[in-house]
Order: C-alpha cells, then sequence, then structure tokens
C-alpha cells in the first residue's frame, strides 16, 4: 500500500471504482489509527472504544471479585474479624456498585459497540464522537469511585442505597454523595452508548438487511439499548433527588416534610428491575450467535426469538414493585406485579426451548464457547426458578432480603451475564486480535468456574431458608450457618481461580495464540467476513446481504456496493425498514474534544458533590468542551454552502 | 481480506438530509426521549408526594403567582412560529431567511430565560420547605436544563450560520435544532399547567 | 442470673422451614414445597433434553438444517411453552390464595402489639385501654400458645423487617407509616427474628426473640411485666442502683419505679427476666452483661451504647442490682 498519496487522486463520486484493490490504498490511508497515546486519546473508532470499555469493565470486575473475595473470607467463619462493620457494609456497597454500574453494563454495551457495526455492514457507529466521550465519562466516574473509597469514603448504605438510611439525617459525611455521582456518569456513558446504538442499527445497516435479517444479537442489543433509554432517566432523576435532600435541604425523601422513603424505593427499582434485564438481554443475543455458529443452523424461530426479546424488554418495566413485597403495599397491586414477574418467564423460557430444539437439529461442535452456553442454560434456569419462587408474594415476604435473594440474582447475573460473556469472549476473541485462546485452558477455566458458582451460590439458598439475613457483616456460632457459609467461601476461591486462567489464558494468547484467520468457528454474520482484527474501515465495500446468515447462504465472493468517497470518513445511511441505501454521512476524524468534554462533565458533577455551585463553574467549561466538539473544523470545499446548490436536496418529511 | 464483488454504486446518494433520513434527527430523537422521561419523572414524583397533603400546597404556602408563568407559556407557544419558519426555510437551503430566524430565535430564548427567574420566584415556596416545595423547584429546574442547553444551541447555531465557511450539512442541524423547540417548549406546558395551575384546581 | 433451661437453647428456631406457626407452615407447605419440586423436575427434564439435543448421535450426512425437521421443533416448543404457561398460572393462583390467608386479619381475640424499630433494638409495648396496665420491653415478645397476635410495626428512625422466619414472612418497619403484622405460634418454644432491612451498622445483630407459652404462663409474664422495679433489699442492690442512678445510664434507659425514664434506649424495668442482651447477640448472663455494660462497642461496634468505666465494686453492686429487676 502507498504511503503518499497524490493531492486528489480519490475515485471521483460517481466514477465507479474498477476494483476493491483500488480502494484500499485510500482506505487505509483515511481511516488510519496511528500508534501512540496522543492517537489512542483522540480515538473516535468503535472497535478501540468497544475494546476499551471492555477491558476497563473487566478491570472493575476484578476489583469487585475482589470485594467479594474478601466479604466471603469475613463470613467464612461466625464473628471473624477480617471486616469490621464499617469496613463490611462499604465492601457490600461496592461490590455491588461495581459489578452492576461499572462491570456488567458496560461490558455488554463495550461488547456490542465492537460487534454492531461489523454485524450490520458498516464501518462506524453512527455517533462516533459521542461514543468517545461516553467512555471517558464511565472512566472518570469508576475511578472517582474507588479513589474515594481509598480514602475511605467508599459508599456504605448498599448498592441500591434506600433512605432514610443514605439520607442527609443518618449517613452523614459525602459517602452517599459519592455513589450518587457515580450513577450520574455511569448513567450518562450508558444513555450515550444506548442511542448510538439504536441510530446504528436504525440508519446504518448494510444494505438489503432487512428487518427480519438483522442478526439476533444486534436484536438483543437494540432491545436492551431501548431500555437503557427509558430505565436510566430513572436512577438518575433519584440520585440527584436525593443528592439534594443531602446537599441543599430539599424534603423528596423526608416523611417529616410531606416527602416519602418509599418513592425512592419505587424510583430506584422501576429502573432497577429493567437494570438486570438491561445485563441479561446481551447475554442472550450472545447464547444466539454461539448457538448458531456451534451448530452449523440458524437458531431455530427466528420471529419467536425476536418477539421474545422484544417482549422481555416490555415485561421487564412491568415487574419492579416485586422488590418491594414487604413494604406493605395493597395486596391486589401486589399481586399483580407477582403476576407480571412470572409472565416475564414465558419468553425466556421459549428463547431456551429454541434454542435446544436448534441443538437438537443441528450438528453441534464442543468447542469451549459452546460449553459456556451449556453451562449458561445450567445456571440460568436455575436463577430461574427461584426467580419464580420470589415472584410469589407470599414466598418473597419469607426469602426477601435474605441470603436466597442473594443465590437468586447471582445464578441469574452470572448465569444470563457472565457465562455468555465468558463464551463471547472465547468466540470472539479471534475476531478481535487475530489469535484463538487456548482450548485446553478455557476448558479447564469453564469448569472450574461451573464449580466455583454452584460451590459458592447454591449453599446460600439454604442459608436464607434457615435465617440468614443479607447485607450482615457477622453472625452468631450458635445460629448454624458457619459449615455452609464455609462452603460458600470454598466456592468463591475456586471463582477466583478460575478467573486467574482467564487471565492467564488471554495474557498467553494475545502473544502466543494460534492465528485465527478470518473465519475460525465458520460463523454466519457479516464480522466473519473480514480480517481479524478487522481494518478500521471494517470493510472495503459496504456489504450487500440478502439472507439471514450471509456467509451461508449466499455463494461466491461477498457483494458490496462502491462509491463512499475514500478521502473522507464516508458511511452508507439506508432506510429504517428495508435497509436501502439512501444517503451518504462524514463521519469525524479522530479529535480530542470528547475527552475534554468529559474532564469537563467530570469537574462539574464531582465539584457539585460538595456545592451546588459546581453548577456555575461547570456551566461554562461544558459549553467550551462541547463548543470545540461541534464547532466544525475544516472545511471541504465540496460541501460548502453556495447560492447555488450543487444538487437539489430532497427534504425529509 | 475476504473478497468482495462490486454489485452497485452509491455515489450519486445526497449528503445533505433532513428529518428521519438525517442520522442526527435521530439522535435528536434520542435525546427528545432521555429528557423527555426526565420532565415525566420529576412530574410523576410531583403527583405522588401530592398525595401526602390533604391541602395542595400545604398549608401556610402561599399558591403560586400567575403571571410570569402565563407570559413565559405564552411566548414558548408563539416561539414555534419563527422557529417553524426557519425550518422550512432550512430545508429548502435559504440561508438567509434561516440567518435572520435564527437571530429572532436567539432574542427568544434570552427572553424566555429571563422569564424563568421570574418564574421560580413565582413559585411562591422555597425549595427546602416542604416537599410541595422541593417537586414544584425539581420539575422548575428539570425543564430549566432544557432551556440552558438550547440558549447555547441557539446561540452557538446563530453563529454557524453566519460563518462564511457554512457547509450544507450544518444547516440541517438548524432543524434538528427546530425538532428540540418543539419539544421544549410543548413539554412545558404540561409541566406549567401541573406546577403552577394544580394549586388552584386541588 | 435467668438461664435458658426450661424452652429450646439460645438461639431459638429460626427457619423458614421448621414452621412453628400457621403462616410459615402455609408457605412452606402450600408454595414452597411445589415449588421446589416443580423446580427439581423442570431442571431434570431441560438438563436431560439438552443432553440429548447435544449428544443425540446424527447420521453422517445429515442436515443441519433439515427443513422436515422444523415441523416437530415447533410443536416441541410450542408444548413446552403452553406447559410453562399451564404451570406459572398455577402457582400464580397458589399464591394469591396463600397471600388472602397469610394477610387475613384475625379475629378480635388478637393480642396487640406495638414494635418500634430502632438502631438496632427492638422496642416492644403492650399496650392497654389503660396506661397504668401498658408493658414497655425490648427485644423480646412474649405470646400465648395458639392465639394470634397483631404486630403494630413503626419505627423512629431508618427502615428496619421484622422477620421470624419460624413464624411468619416479613414485614418493613417504616418512619412514617404503619405496617401491621399477624402471627401465631402454634407449640411452645422459643423463636428467633432478625431484622431483615439493612438499616446501618449493628444491622447483623438487631435480633429479637418470641417466646411462646402456654396461656397460663403468658398471663403471669405479663403481669409481673406490668409491676414497676421492685426496691433493692440489700446494700449491695441499693448501690446498684445508686451506681446506675448516678452513671449516665439514665440518661437512655427507663426503670420504672425510679427516677429513670428515658425512652432513648430499652427499658431495663425487667432486664433480669429477659433472656438475651443487646437484641438477641449475647444469652443473658451475668459475664456477658458485664461485658456489655463496660464496652458494648466490642460487641456492637457503632452502637449507640458508650463504653461505661466502672471501678470493680461499683460493677458488682450494678450487676447484682440489674439480676433483681425480674
Amino acid at each position: 500500500m502507498s504511503t503518499t498519496l497524490p493531492p486528489r487522486a480519490v475515485p471521483e463520486p460517481g466514477r465507479a471504482p474498477e476494483s476493491v484493490a483500488e480502494l484500499i490504498p485510500h482506505l487505509e490511508e483515511t481511516w488510519k489509527q496511528p500508534p501512540g497515546l496522543w492517537a489512542w486519546l483522540r480515538s473516535v473508532d468503535h472497535k478501540s472504544i468497544g475494546i476499551r470499555t471492555m477491558v476497563t469493565a473487566l478491570i472493575f470486575f476484578l476489583l469487585g471479585g475482589l470485594e467479594a473475595a474478601t466479604m466471603r473470607a469475613q463470613l467464612a467463619r461466625p464473628e471473624n474479624t477480617v471486616l469490621g462493620p464499617d469496613a463490611y457494609n462499604q465492601f457490600f456497597t461496592m461490590h455491588g456498585t461495581t459489578m452492576m454500574f461499572l462491570f456488567a453494563v458496560p461490558v455488554m454495551q463495550g461488547l456490542g459497540l465492537y460487534l454492531v457495526p461489523l454485524m450490520v455492514g458498516t464501518r462506524n457507529v453512527s455517533f462516533p464522537r459521542l461514543n468517545a466521550y461516553g467512555y471517558w465519562v464511565y472512566l472518570i466516574g469508576g475511578a472517582f469511585l474507588y479513589v474515594m473509597f481509598l480514602l475511605n469514603t467508599g459508599p456504605d448504605t448498599g448498592w441500591f442505597s434506600y433512605v432514610p438510611l443514605a439520607g442527609p439525617e443518618y449517613a452523614p459525611g459525602k459517602r452517599v454523595d459519592v455513589w450518587a455521582q457515580t450513577i450520574t456518569f455511569t448513567e450518562i456513558s450508558s444513555l450515550v452508548t444506548a442511542t448510538a446504538l439504536i441510530v446504528t442499527v436504525f440508519k446504518n445497516r448494510a444494505p438489503g438487511m432487512t428487518l427480519n435479517r438483522i442478526p439476533l444479537f444486534v436484536w438483543a442489543m437494540l432491545v436492551q439499548s431501548f431500555m437503557v433509554l427509558f430505565a436510566m432517566p430513572w436512577v438518575a432523576t433519584a440520585s440527584q433527588l436525593l443528592a439534594m435532600d443531602r446537599l441543599v435541604g430539599t424534603h423528596f425523601f423526608n416523611q417529616a416534610e410531606g416527602g416519602d422513603p418509599i418513592l425512592w424505593q419505587h424510583l430506584f427499582w422501576f429502573f432497577g428491575h429493567p437494570e438486570v434485564y438491561i445485563i441479561a438481554v446481551p447475554g442472550l443475543g450472545i447464547v444466539s450467535s454461539i448457538v448458531a455458529t456451534s451448530t452449523r443452523r440458524p437458531v431455530f424461530g427466528y420471529p419467536a426469538m425476536v418477539l421474545s426479546l422484544v417482549a422481555t424488554g416490555f415485561l421487564a418495566f412491568g415487574l419492579w414493585v416485586h422488590h418491594m413485597f414487604a413494604t406493605g403495599l395493597p395486596q391486589l397491586g401486589e399481586s399483580f406485579f407477582s403476576a407480571a414477574s412470572m409472565m416475564i418467564a414465558i419468553p425466556t423460557g421459549v428463547q431456551i426451548f429454541c434454542w435446544i430444539a436448534t441443538i437438537w437439529a443441528g450438528r453441534p461442535r464442543f468447542t469451549v464457547p459452546f460449553l459456556w452456553v451449556l453451562g449458561f442454560v445450567v445456571v440460568f434456569i436455575i436463577g430461574g426458578f427461584s426467580g419464580v419462587m420470589v415472584a410469589s408474594v407470599a414466598l418473597d415476604q419469607q426469602v426477601h432480603d435474605t441470603y436466597f435473594v442473594v443465590a437468586h440474582l447471582h445464578y441469574v447475573l452470572l448465569g444470563g451475564a457472565v457465562f455468555p460473556l465468558f463464551g463471547a469472549f472465547y468466540h470472539w476473541f479471534p475476531k478481535m486480535t487475530g489469535r484463538m485462546l487456548s482450548d485446553r485452558l478455557g476448558r479447564w477455566q469453564f469448569w472450574l468456574f461451573l464449580l466455583g458458582v454452584n460451590l459458592t451460590f447454591f449453599p446460600m439458598h439454604q442459608l436464607g431458608l434457615d435465617g440468614m439475613p443479607r447485607r450482615v457483616y457477622t453472625y452468631l456460632p450458635e445460629a448454624g450457618w458457619g459449615r455452609l457459609n464455609l462452603l460458600a467461601t470454598v466456592g468463591a476461591v475456586t471463582i477466583a481461580v478460575s478467573v486467574v486462567l482467564l487471565l492467564i489464558n488471554v495474557i498467553r494468547s494475545l502473544r502466543t495464540g494460534a492465528p485465527a484467520g478470518e473465519n475460525p468457528w465458520g460463523g454466519e454474520t457479516l464480522e466473519w467476513a473480514t480480517t481479524s482484527a478487522p481494518r478500521p474501515y471494517n470493510f472495503p465495500l459496504i456489504p450487500v446481504v440478502n439472507a439471514r446468515s450471509p456467509l451461508w447462504e449466499e455463494t461466491g465472493p461477498l457483494r458490496g456496493v462502491a462509491g463512499l468517497r475514500t478521502d473522507v470518513c464516508d458511511v452508507l445511511v439506508t432506510t429504517l425498514l428495508d435497509a436501502e441505501p439512501d444517503n451518504r454521512h462524514r463521519h469525524p476524524p479522530p479529535t480530542i474534544w470528547p475527552l475534554v468534554a468529559a474532564l469537563a462533565t467530570g469537574v462539574t458533577f464531582i465539584t457539585l458533590i460538595f456545592t451546588p455551585w459546581g453548577a456555575v463553574i461547570g456551566f461554562p467549561l461544558l459549553f467550551l468542551g462541547f463548543f470545540g466538539w461541534a464547532w466544525p473544523h475544516g472545511r471541504d470545499h465540496r460541501e460548502q454552502l453556495s447560492i447555488e446548490a450543487e444538487r437539489p436536496v430532497e427534504a425529509g418529511p | 481480506m475476504t473478497e468482495m464483488r462490486i454489485v452497485g454504486n452509491v455515489g450519486n446518494l445526497p449528503t445533505t438530509t433532513f428529518g428521519h433520513r438525517s442520522m442526527a434527527w435521530w439522535g435528536t430523537v434520542g435525546f427528545i426521549v432521555i429528557e423527555g422521561t426526565t420532565l415525566f419523572i420529576c412530574a410523576v414524583c410531583y403527583l405522588y408526594i401530592k398525595q401526602n397533603f390533604p391541602t395542595w400546597p400545604p398549608e401556610h404556602i402561599l399558591r403560586p403567582s400567575l403571571i410570569a408563568p402565563a407570559v413565559q407559556a405564552t411566548l414558548m407557544l408563539v416561539s414555534n412560529v419563527p422557529m417553524v419558519i426557519v425550518d422550512r426555510a432550512a430545508r429548502r437551503l435559504d440561508v438567509a431567511t434561516v440567518r435572520a430566524g435564527m437571530m429572532i430565535m436567539c432574542l427568544f430564548v434570552v427572553v424566555m430565560c429571563f422569564l424563568r427567574v421570574l418564574e421560580f420566584q413565582a413559585l411562591n415556596v422555597r425549595w427546602d420547605s416542604s416537599a410541595y416545595g422541593s417537586v414544584a423547584w425539581a420539575t422548575v429546574v428539570a425543564h430549566a436544563t432544557l432551556l440552558v442547553v438550547e440558549t447555547a444551541e441557539t446561540f452557538v447555531l446563530t453563529a454557524l450560520v453566519y460563518s462564511p465557511r457554512l457547509e450544507q450539512r450544518d444547516v440541517s442541524a438548524v432543524s434538528d435544532n427546530a425538532l428540540y423547540w418543539y419539544f421544549m417548549t410543548g413539554a412545558w406546558i404540561p409541566l406549567a399547567a401541573l406546577v403552577f395551575l394544580s394549586p388552584y384546581l386541588m | 442470673m435467668s438461664v435458658l433451661q426450661q424452652l429450646d437453647s439460645f438461639p431459638g428456631r429460626h427457619s423458614a422451614l421448621d414452621p412453628g406457626g400457621p403462616q410459615a407452615a402455609l408457605i412452606r407447605d402450600r408454595l414452597w414445597d411445589p415449588m421446589y419440586a416443580t423446580a427439581v423436575v423442570t431442571f431434570v427434564l431441560v438438563v436431560a433434553a439438552l443432553m440429548w439435543a447435544v449428544f443425540r448421535r446424527r447420521s453422517p450426512g445429515e442436515e443441519s438444517d433439515d427443513p422436515r425437521r422444523e415441523p416437530v421443533m415447533r410443536r416441541a416448543v410450542g408444548l413446552a411453552a403452553a406447559v410453562t404457561v399451564v404451570v406459572l398460572f398455577v402457582f400464580l393462583v397458589a399464591d394469591v390464595a396463600a397471600g388472602r390467608v397469610v394477610t387475613a386479619t384475625p379475629g378480635d381475640d388478637a393480642i396487640q402489639i406495638r414494635v418500634i424499630g430502632h438502631q438496632w433494638w427492638w422496642e416492644v409495648q403492650y399496650r392497654d385501654s389503660l396506661p397504668q396496665r401498658w408493658v414497655a420491653t425490648a427485644n423480646e415478645i412474649h405470646v400465648p400458645v395458639g392465639r394470634p397476635v397483631v404486630l403494630e410495626l413503626r419505627s423512629t428512625d431508618v427502615i428496619h423487617s421484622f422477620w421470624p422466619p419460624s413464624l411468619t414472612a416479613k414485614r418493613d418497619l417504616i418512619p412514617g407509616r404503619v405496617n401491621s403484622l399477624w402471627l401465631q405460634a402454634d407449640t411452645a418454644g422459643e423463636f428467633r427474628g432478625m431484622c431483615a432491612e439493612f438499616c446501618g451498622h449493628q444491622h447483623a445483630k438487631m435480633a429479637f426473640i418470641i417466646v411462646a407459652e402456654p396461656a397460663a404462663s403468658f398471663a403471669r409474664w405479663l403481669a409481673q411485666q406490668r409491676d414497676t422495679a421492685g426496691t433493692p433489699q440489700d446494700s449491695l442492690t441499693r448501690r446498684g442502683q445508686e451506681v446506675f442512678l448516678g452513671s449516665q445510664c439514665p440518661m437512655c434507659h427507663a426503670i420504672a419505679g425510679t427516677p429513670a425514664g428515658s425512652r432513648v434506649g430499652p427499658d431495663l424495668t425487667h432486664l433480669g427476666s429477659r433472656r438475651t442482651l443487646a437484641a438477641g447477640t449475647l444469652p443473658n448472663t451475668r459475664g456477658n452483661l458485664a461485658g456489655w455494660v463496660v464496652n458494648p462497642q466490642r460487641i456492637k461496634p457503632g452502637a449507640k451504647m458508650p463504653p461505661n468505666a466502672l471501678s470493680p465494686d461499683d460493677l458488682q453492686a450494678l450487676l447484682a442490682y440489674l439480676e433483681t429487676l425480674r
């Protein structure tokens, strides 16, 4: 490929390039991602942002795991002295907050950011700078939380921070405010990512990728992104109301002045229940991808699968009161939520039955990703059963806020998200890095993890039924909970060993893993139709598809359309339903402004913890950051406005 | 690299579009959904808290004054007229009309900010004076953030349309901004009714 | 000093699977048992189906997406989904029915008890139409066997949750609200409960005991609790009372019949008759009481009770006095 190009030697619009090879040198030059820190800080490439999001999320996973390990060490014996009550309260709060806000949602969004543009056949997400901004805000928020934790100002009222315990009277100091602003950072990040993903799926699909040809993983990310849009504002608003109660004396949750502690629970759980599906739904999408590729056939029942995902997304918003069955709400209302909570098992069940049918009809290969799918089924359905149990009002009123719920939530989250996620690593690591992960280490890791999860969390069902509440830093020897707690701690050690194996596998394979080639698993979706790792522009031509599994159902070389400019980051915009080519859009080159805007956002929200003047200090900084971002840099003479427009533009409705 | 075969050419497709054909429009819609949800949440909190009080506003608290809110609501509705004109002009690439119109929108938005300050005073209650004050302020503050963002956006866009290096695609941003304007003004009407009128009706 | 000799040993029955009353029994028998059995059966069936799907022998030339299999698969998935719907519906009906019974208000012969949650202890009041017959105690509730008890649940600070798993399901204590929960013990014994809503530093050590006893013995207990504390009979216990009244104790604790009347902390009028100390944390023995009085922070770090530096003689006198408060 040439390193210096003649100034205007690019295909003129309208002139058909004669071959793909002609385009590549120009694409390489226009889309290049130079090495070095400065370029890394300015990158707006979805793959780079996606990977750094996943790596950051995995670091938080390790930190959350260390917190869990410490908690398990404390609980291994009654009246243990590893952690006193104050430290324990910070640890369990940090564990929940880290896992839910800093790991589970970002890692799935990061995976989606990486895969969705590739799977739909485009070159970047719809809003590259917004995407970069989202990552930096996430990083700043997570780093801020941990710095404060190390300064003994970590939150200590639980990841759902009930009032009045978290209010100004019973939680003095800044710990809860730190929690509230961490929410703000992570919520902004998730919302912008969700917006970018939705618009990518709506408007940037490959020509011919009609709605019923969209891969199931992309459907899952689409459903998840909509859920994020409608769920996250509830926790963002709630956390700001709490911050205001604590900082400026409002009374949203102060019953003495007409406020209501139960309002907090409604607001939080209206977000909190969809949140767990926001975490699980991408996992379901991953399972579909791996099942199809591993069984060498498309997942059975595509319409039922899509409808199940959509139904899950909707139903998830109608369940939240099941977290409040012990608060004394009217029984009729509780029955409604009990029914809805049981009902949501149906679409998930349908998906599992479709996967089993797919496996039955196909020819499965026992790859490591496939093992993770099998593990997912086993672990997730156990969580599903305990879920149906806690959906029952009276039974929930026994086990609510006990270790039974801890068991349930870990079974569904580990089963529904982490098992598929580890499967996703083994499945797509070759695509992302060009190298295979070690198969042998992968199998060891899988079996240890499966064993560890069950050893740790199955006994907790019994502990909860036996009277052990949640969030207790210790327990009496006479309670009889010592043996099962010790067993759970042994399980936690097993999990830790398994995770260490994963780390070793990743680090070693990055250097010496077997070369992967473009399509090591024989996959059917578009991400397997390009190099491993993909070039920054993903595909030399925008692919054209006319089937659900393009790489299986179409013969001959992959078809594509030319005509996009190669001197700027041009992408194709297609119509919503039928993905017909409609217009072209120019994406921005790498820029530092998203990072600047994120830093301004960080300064604003961190200062707001200490004084309302943070808004006054922050506003000019934010203005500068976003102005620098949005004000056009560099002019393109072909796009400049003149009184006679170059070509008439159809105004949309 | 996988072999690819050229089967078509999209070089003649336009690069400037408006409405749902434009990606930025969808981004604006996304932003509207998020902020609209937030405003809805404030209204929900308002109605929820209201149940805790036998009288509304609570005893010893004055009802809000209606003058500033009435003027603001009227102004917001009226402002949509020039906004529609600017929107249509943008879609025709009629830069002269767009420029003049955006100047007018700048005036509108400045007056609206000023009126917003008066509206806070019109509430006749402090934010820390019972949960009534807190939810009334929260609702108006939430909408005020829209107004602040829109003020910045209006001024920046006005500067942009006067810039000699204006590109065609920037004109599309004017139309997206109009959509946001319709949302901002439209969302205020029910919220204003809730916060300023419901103390008279309940 | 009272030792737990006559009834069950510390800490008392505390399992949802070991019911001692109708509600816990109903929840276990009509909800837990059938749901657990169904879960086991379903798990076995699904995993068996999965294993069969994975390991079924395939003929060498078999197509992986043979369209002739589609109708069979459709029917199988449809059937499985239909069975799921039916099973869930049955559970829903069982749940609503159980809920009706568990929350149905008991008859007029129910005993009314008010429980007020504090960080990190339970205030217990047996109210009566005559104020002088009120009983105020802490962390221990006595009930007659076989008679329903209605608990009125309140909180003075944060949200707590009252949960005696062997008797009934939990209910939250929410500041600004009054919740109600009824229970009944069908056998004599001690039933332990814990706070089940995270409420701060010593949430882990906020337990209570429900003592179910025959009607006559309950009546005796209640009558005894209505009495004021007796006057100290010997010089040691008199000195102990002086130590009590002269230290910081009366700032938080009340002893009926003495000038100490603060309601900030647990009422101590009948401390000697209680089975546990520090909200179910320790059996009520002289040694434990000594340790608790001298430094509660060692047992419940973060508790609102400060340490008390007492000379050994003062401490012995105080303990002797407190032991007389039956």
